[in-house]
C-alpha cells in the first residue's frame, strides 16, 4: 500500500558499460615485438623451456652476478640495461637501469626491446618471470647452487649467447684455480670459521648457501650446520662452539672494521678466542655474489686462513682482486 | 478474534491487520497475554538465572497499561516477551489474535513499536533521518522513501510536539528533546502496539510528566495500546489505566491504579515505608516516608 | 529536510565515475616509460572505436598490455577494499574496522606461502604455477573466515563484540605462523613474499582469474547493497534495528559471507594493501554520510580511484624502481589516518 520506489538497475549497467569501454583494448591481444629470423630451444635452469632468438643481439640482466659474468664472458656490448645494483665492474654502473632486482619497470624492459632476459631464481621474484612471459619476451633463469654450478651454469649462459668459446676458457681458468686450491690445501684441516651476515641480531649461513660452498672449497667449515639459508644464533652459541676465524665480507676493510669493534666491545662475544686473538678475516664482496669474481674471493680467504698453504715467495695470480686488509688483524696465529 | 484463530502466514496477516488499527471497536481485546513464562538458562546443567512466572493479562485500544516493579523484578522480560523478541518457554501473546513470538521481524515491526531508553548513535544524524527509520518496515527493504513516508514522519514528529526538531542533529537534543523523537520514531511505524521501556529514567521531573501526558494522549485520540514498564509509583499511578505489578518474576496483582496500589503490598514490594492518599485528581498518591522499612535482610 | 533520492544518487556517483575516468587517463599517461597526452586521447579513441593495429606496436605494449590491466585491477581491489571496509565497520559497528580486522588477509598469507612451499616441492606447468599462489591466498582467506564466524558465535547467531575479539585472536594467531613459516624455511622466494605482505598490483594476472575477480566482486557488492537500508538501521543498535524490522541475522550473514568474499578476492590477487578499506569509507561519509545507499557505491568509486592513483605514484616516484603500492597508501595513510582520528576526538 504504501511503496517507496525501488532502485532500478541503472546504476550497474552504467558501470558495465565503462568496464567494457575499458576492456576493449584487453580485447585485441597480439603480440607486438617484431619476429626474430630464428629460434632456438633451450630449457633453463628452473625447467622452463625458454625460445631464444637466434642471434641474441640485446640482453637486459636482472642480478648483479649475471651483470658480472656477461663482463667475463664478453658480452657487455651487447647488454642493454640492468639493475640499479649492477655495480661491477664500474662500467656496468654506466648501462641504463630498470629498476632493482625484485621490482623492475616492466614497461622499461619492454620498451627496450630486449631478445632475452636474463635472472636468477635466487634473488629475482617469480612474478617477474610472469609478466615478461605475459609480453612474450623471452626469459632465462639460472639457478646455481654451488661454486661448480655458477661455473657451468656460465658456460651454458655462454653457448646460448654465442659466445661458447669464452665460456669454455672462463671455466677452464676458473676449474684450474680451483684444483690448485684443491691440491694445496689437500692434506690441511679444514679451519673451523664464523662467517657473519650480519652481526647484529648474529646471523650466519646455512648449509645449502653459496657460501657454504666457498668456504667449503677455502679449507673452512662453517660452525653453524643449519639447514636454514640465513639461520639466526645466539653470541653463546656462537662462543660455544669456538670458532678460529671470524669472517667478514666486506667492500671497504672501514666496514669491516667497525662491525669488529662494534662486537668486540660486546659482553660475551669478548670471550671468543678469535676476538680475543684478533683472528679475523676480510674478503671481497665477491664471495656473496655467484659470478666469477667468487673465486678470486675465495683463493684469498684461503690464503688468509691457511697461511701454511702459501708460501711467501710465490707470485700472486693476476686475475686476483685486491682485496680489503684489516689494520692489525692477525694472519699468523699470533698476537699483533 | 477468539483467542483461539491459528497462526497464519505473514502476508495474510499483514493483510488481515490493516483494517485493524484505527477503527477497532474500543471494547475488543487487543492485546492477550496468557499464561506467559520464560527463564533465562544460560547453562543447562544449572539452575536458572532467572524465572518469570506465568503471568496473564489483556488490554484494549486506547488503553495505557504500567508494568510496575522494583529492579530485577522480570518487567523487562516480561515486555521483551509482549514485543515478540522472545517467545514465552509456556502460555502465549496474543496481538490480535496472533503469536507475537512467530512474526518475522518485518510483519512485527509493522505492528509493534519499542521505544529502549536511549538510543546510541554511531554516527551523526538528523532527527528527520532518524525518524524515517520508522518507515524501514513498510514497503520494500532496498528503496528510498517515498512522499507518502515523509507526510507519515512529519506526522509523527508533530503528534509528539516536536516538529519544530526536524533539521537538528540528534546528538543535539536535549533529553527530553531526544525521547519524543525516539517515539516519534516508534509512531511512525504505525504500529498498535506501543512498548515503552523505563523511559522516563534519564528525564528531569517536568519532563517527565509531559512525557507521560503524551503517552495518555495518544493513546486517547490514536488508540494505540500502550504498555510502559515503570518503577516510577507515581506516575503509574497517575497515568495508567492499569497497573501490573510485579515482584522477583512474579505478578502480585493487576487491575486499575487505586485497585492495585494500596500501602500494604506497596511497601513489601518496594521494601519502603510509604503513604498512601487520594490526590486531587481521584489517582493515588505515594508519598515515600523512609527506605527499608527499618528491618535487616537482603533488600531484594 | 532533504532524503536522498535515487537522482540524487546517480549524480553523485556519476561525479565520481567522472573522477575515475580522469585517473584512469591519468594513470596511464604515468609511467617509467613516457607517453603524451595528446597521443593517449587519440589513441584511446581509435581503441574504443575498434582501430587498435593502427597503433605503434611500441606504444600500445606499454600502454594496452601494461598498463591498462594494472589500472583495472587497481579498481576492481581498490573498489573490493573500500565496500568491504564499509561492511566491515557497520557489522562490528566500529568506525576502526578495515577488512583484514577479521583475520582475512592473515589467513591469505598463510595459504600463499603453503602454496608457494608446495609449488617449490611440486612441478607445475607455467599456468598452474601462476594461479596457485592467488589460489592458496583465496582458500587461506575463506578458512580464517570460516573459523572466526564459528568462533565468535554467541548462542548460535553472530555477535559483534565476539567476532572482533575472535578476528583480532586469529590475526595475532596467524601473524605468529606466517613469521614462523619465513624464518625457519628456506623459503626461496622470500623476496616475493615481503612484497605481497605489503600488497602490490604488479603481478599479471591469468585471463581467468580477472573474471573471476569482476564477477565476484559485482555479485558480492550487490548482495550487500540489497542490505544498505538495513546497515543504516543496524548503526542505531541491534536491538532497536530488531524492533524496527530489520532481520539481523540474515543481515549480518550476508554482509558477513559478502566482504569476507570481496577481501579474499582482493588480497588473493595483490595481497594485504594497507588503508585503503579503512580510509575510503571514512572520506566519503565525511562527505556523503553515513547513509549506506549512497555510501556503498561512492566507497567503491573512491576506493578504486584512490588506488589507481596511488599504483601511478608507486609507479613513478622513483622510476624505473617500483614500490609496493602498499607502502604508498601506508605512507599517505597514515598521517590522513591520524587527522581523522582526531577530528573524532574533537
Amino acid at each position: 500500500m504504501l511503496g517507496g520506489r525501488t532502485i532500478r538497475m541503472r546504476a550497474p549497467w552504467t558501470a558495465m558499460g565503462l568496464l567494457a569501454f575499458l576492456a576493449a583494448p584487453l580485447a585485441a591481444q597480439n603480440r607486438v615485438l617484431p619476429p626474430a629470423p630464428s629460434f632456438s630451444e633451450v630449457t633453463d635452469e628452473a625447467g622452463r623451456t625458454v625460445r631464444v632468438p637466434q642471434p641474441v643481439r640485446r640482453i637486459i640482466s636482472l642480478a648483479p652476478s649475471l651483470t658480472e659474468t656477461i663482463y667475463e664472458l664478453g658480452a657487455q656490448d651487447r647488454l642493454v640495461a640492468d639493475t640499479d645494483y649492477c655495480d661491477y665492474p664500474d662500467a656496468a654502473r654506466a648501462k641504463p637501469k630498470v629498476g632493482g632486482a625484485l621490482n623492475p619497470s616492466i614497461e622499461q624492459i619492454a620498451a627496450l626491446h630486449p631478445d632475452l632476459v636474463l635472472l636468477t631464481r635466487d634473488l629475482n621474484r617469480y612474478e617477474t618471470v610472469l609478466a615478461l612471459e605475459q609480453l612474450d619476451i623471452p626469459v632465462y633463469a639460472v639457478d646455481p647452487r654451488t661454486v661448480e654450478q655458477m661455473i657451468s651454469s656460465s658456460q651454458r649462459l655462454a653457448e646460448i649467447l654465442g659466445v661458447a668459446e669464452a665460456g669454455r676458457a672462463l671455466g677452464e681458468d676458473l676449474e684450474k684455480r680451483l684444483e690448485n686450491l684443491r691440491t694445496r690445501l689437500a692434506g690441511l684441516p679444514a679451519r673451523r670459521v664464523l662467517f657473519v651476515v650480519w652481526s647484529d641480531p648474529l646471523i650466519s649461513a646455512g648449509r645449502k648457501t653459496f657460501i657454504a660452498d666457498a668456504l667449503r672449497l677455502a679449507g673452512a667449515v662453517s660452525i653453524v650446520n643449519s639447514e636454514q639459508d640465513w639461520p639466526q644464533l645466539s653470541l653463546e652459541e656462537a662462543v660455544r662452539l669456538h670458532p678460529e676465524f671470524i669472517v667478514f665480507a666486506a667492500a671497504h676493510a672501514q666496514n669491516a672494521e667497525k662491525e669488529f669493534t662494534a662486537l668486540s666491545a660486546r659482553p660475551v662475544w669478548r670471550e671468543m678466542e678469535a676476538v680475543k686473538n684478533r683472528k679475523i678475516v676480510v674478503v671481497s664482496e665477491a664471495v656473496n655474489r655467484p659470478a666469477p669474481r667468487m673465486v678470486a674471493a675465495i683463493e684469498d680467504l684461503a690464503r688468509q686462513i691457511h697461511p701454511e698453504a702459501f708460501p711467501p715467495d710465490e707470485k700472486k695470480s693476476p686475475a686476483a682482486p685486491p682485496s680489503p686488509r684489516l689494520a692489525n688483524s692477525s694472519r699468523f696465529g699470533g698476537a699483533s | 478474534m477468539s483467542a483461539s484463530t491459528p497462526n497464519s502466514p505473514a502476508s495474510s496477516a499483514a493483510a488481515h491487520f490493516a483494517a485493524a488499527a484505527v477503527s477497532a471497536p474500543a471494547n475488543e481485546v487487543r492485546l492477550s497475554v496468557e499464561q506467559a513464562s520464560y527463564s533465562y538458562v544460560p547453562n543447562p546443567s544449572q539452575a536458572p538465572l532467572f524465572t518469570l512466572e506465568a503471568t496473564s493479562f489483556q488490554a484494549r485500544p486506547g488503553e495505557l497499561v504500567a508494568i510496575l516493579g522494583p529492579n530485577a523484578s522480570g518487567k523487562s522480560t516480561l515486555l521483551k516477551l509482549v514485543s515478540g523478541a522472545l517467545r514465552p518457554l509456556s502460555g502465549r501473546v496474543l496481538l490480535n489474535g496472533f503469536h507475537t513470538g512467530n512474526l518475522d521481524p518485518r510483519t512485527r515491526a509493522q505492528r509493534i513499536a519499542v521505544v529502549q531508553q536511549e538510543s546510541r548513535l554511531l554516527f551523526p544524524s538528523r532527527v528527520w533521518e532518524f525518524v524515517l527509520q520508522g518507515r524501514h518496515a513498510h514497503g520494500r527493504s532496498l528503496r528510498f522513501e517515498s512522499a507518502d513516508d515523509i507526510i507519515i514522519a512529519r506526522g509523527a514528529l508533530a503528534r509528539v510536539g516536536a516538529e519544530h526538531l526536524l533539521d537538528r542533529w540528534m546528538d543535539q537534543l536535549s533529553g527530553g528533546e531526544k525521547q519524543r523523537v525516539i517515539l516519534a520514531r516508534a509512531l511512525a511505524q504505525q504500529p498498535l502496539l506501543l512498548l515503552l521501556d523505563e523511559p522516563t529514567l534519564h528525564l528531569d521531573v517536568g519532563a517527565q510528566m509531559d512525557f507521560l501526558e503524551v503517552l495518555r494522549r495518544l493513546a486517547a485520540q490514536n488508540h494505540y495500546t500502550i504498555v510502559v514498564v515503570t518503577h516510577e509509583l507515581n506516575l503509574a499511578a497517575e497515568y495508567a489505566d492499569q497497573v501490573v505489578l510485579m515482584q522477583r518474576g512474579k505478578v502480585l496483582r493487576t487491575g486499575s491504579a487505586a485497585v492495585v496500589m494500596q500501602r500494604e503490598i506497596l511497601e513489601q514490594v518496594f521494601q519502603a515505608s510509604l503513604s498512601v492518599e487520594i490526590g486531587a485528581s481521584g489517582r493515588p498518591r505515594i508519598t515515600v516516608l523512609s527506605g527499608t522499612l527499618g528491618k535487616q535482610g537482603t533488600s531484594r | 529536510m532533504k532524503p536522498l533520492t535515487l537522482r540524487s544518487l546517480l549524480i553523485r556517483c556519476g561525479i565520481l565515475a567522472a573522477v575515475l575516468f580522469v585517473s584512469v587517463f591519468i594513470a596511464l599517461k604515468l609511467g617509467a616509460v613516457p607517453v603524451s597526452l595528446y597521443g593517449l586521447g587519440r589513441d584511446l579513441i581509435r581503441v574504443a572505436m575498434g582501430y587498435s593495429s593502427d597503433l605503434s606496436t611500441d606504444y600500445r605494449l606499454i600502454v594496452f598490455d601494461i598498463r591498462m590491466p594494472r589500472i583495472l585491477l587497481a579498481i576492481f581491489v581498490g573498489a573490493s577494499l573500500s565496500v568491504a571496509g564499509t561492511s566491515f565497520q557497520a557489522l562490528l559497528r566500529n568506525p576502526l574496522a578495515d577488512p583484514y580486522v577479521l583475520g582475512v588477509s592473515s589467513g591469505s598469507a598463510v595459504g600463499a606461502i603453503l602454496a608457494l612451499i608446495a609449488a617449490q616441492h611440486m612441478d607445475l606447468p607455467p599456468l598452474a604455477a601462476g594461479l596457485l599462489t592467488p589460489f592458496g591466498a583465496f582458500v587461506g582467506g575463506m578458512a580464517t573466515i570460516a573459523a572466526v564466524y564459528y568462533l565468535g558465535r554467541r548462542e548460535g547467531q553472530i555477535e559483534s563484540g565476539t567476532l572482533l575479539l575472535a578476528g583480532i585472536i586469529c590475526v595475532s594467531f596467524l601473524s605468529g605462523i606466517i613469521t614462523f613459516l619465513l624464518n625457519t624455511l628456506s623459503l626461496r622466494d622470500r623476496g616475493g613474499m615481503s612484497f605481497w605482505l605489503l600488497g602490490e598490483l604488479g603481478t599479471p594476472l591469468p585471463s581467468s582469474l580477472r573474471w573471476v575477480l569482476v564477477i565476484g566482486f559485482f555479485a558480492a557488492a550487490a548482495a550487500i547493497y540489497t542490505t544498505a537500508s538495513d546497515l543504516n538501521l543496524l548503526l542505531s543498535g541491534e536491538q532497536e534495528a530488531m524492533h524496527l524490522g530489520v532481520d539481523i541475522d540474515r543481515v549480518r550473514l550476508v554482509v558477513y559471507i559478502g566482504a569476507s568474499v570481496l577481501t579474499g578476492l582482493a588480497v588473493s590477487v595483490s595481497g594485504a594493501i594497507g588503508f585503503v578499506g579503512l580510509l575510503v569509507p571514512h572520506i566519503m561519509r565525511s562527505i556523503f554520510g553515513p547513509d549506506h545507499r549512497i555510501l556503498l557505491p561512492t566507497a567503491a568509486l573512491g576506493g578504486a580511484i584512490v588506488l589507481v592513483l596511488a599504483d601511478a605514484l608507486a609507479r613513478t616516484v622513483v622510476a624505473p624502481t617500483e614500490i609496493p603500492v602498499g607502502a604508498v597508501t601506508a605512507i599517505v595513510g597514515a598521517p590522513l589516518f591520524i587527522y581523522v582520528l582526531r577530528r573524532r576526538a574533537a
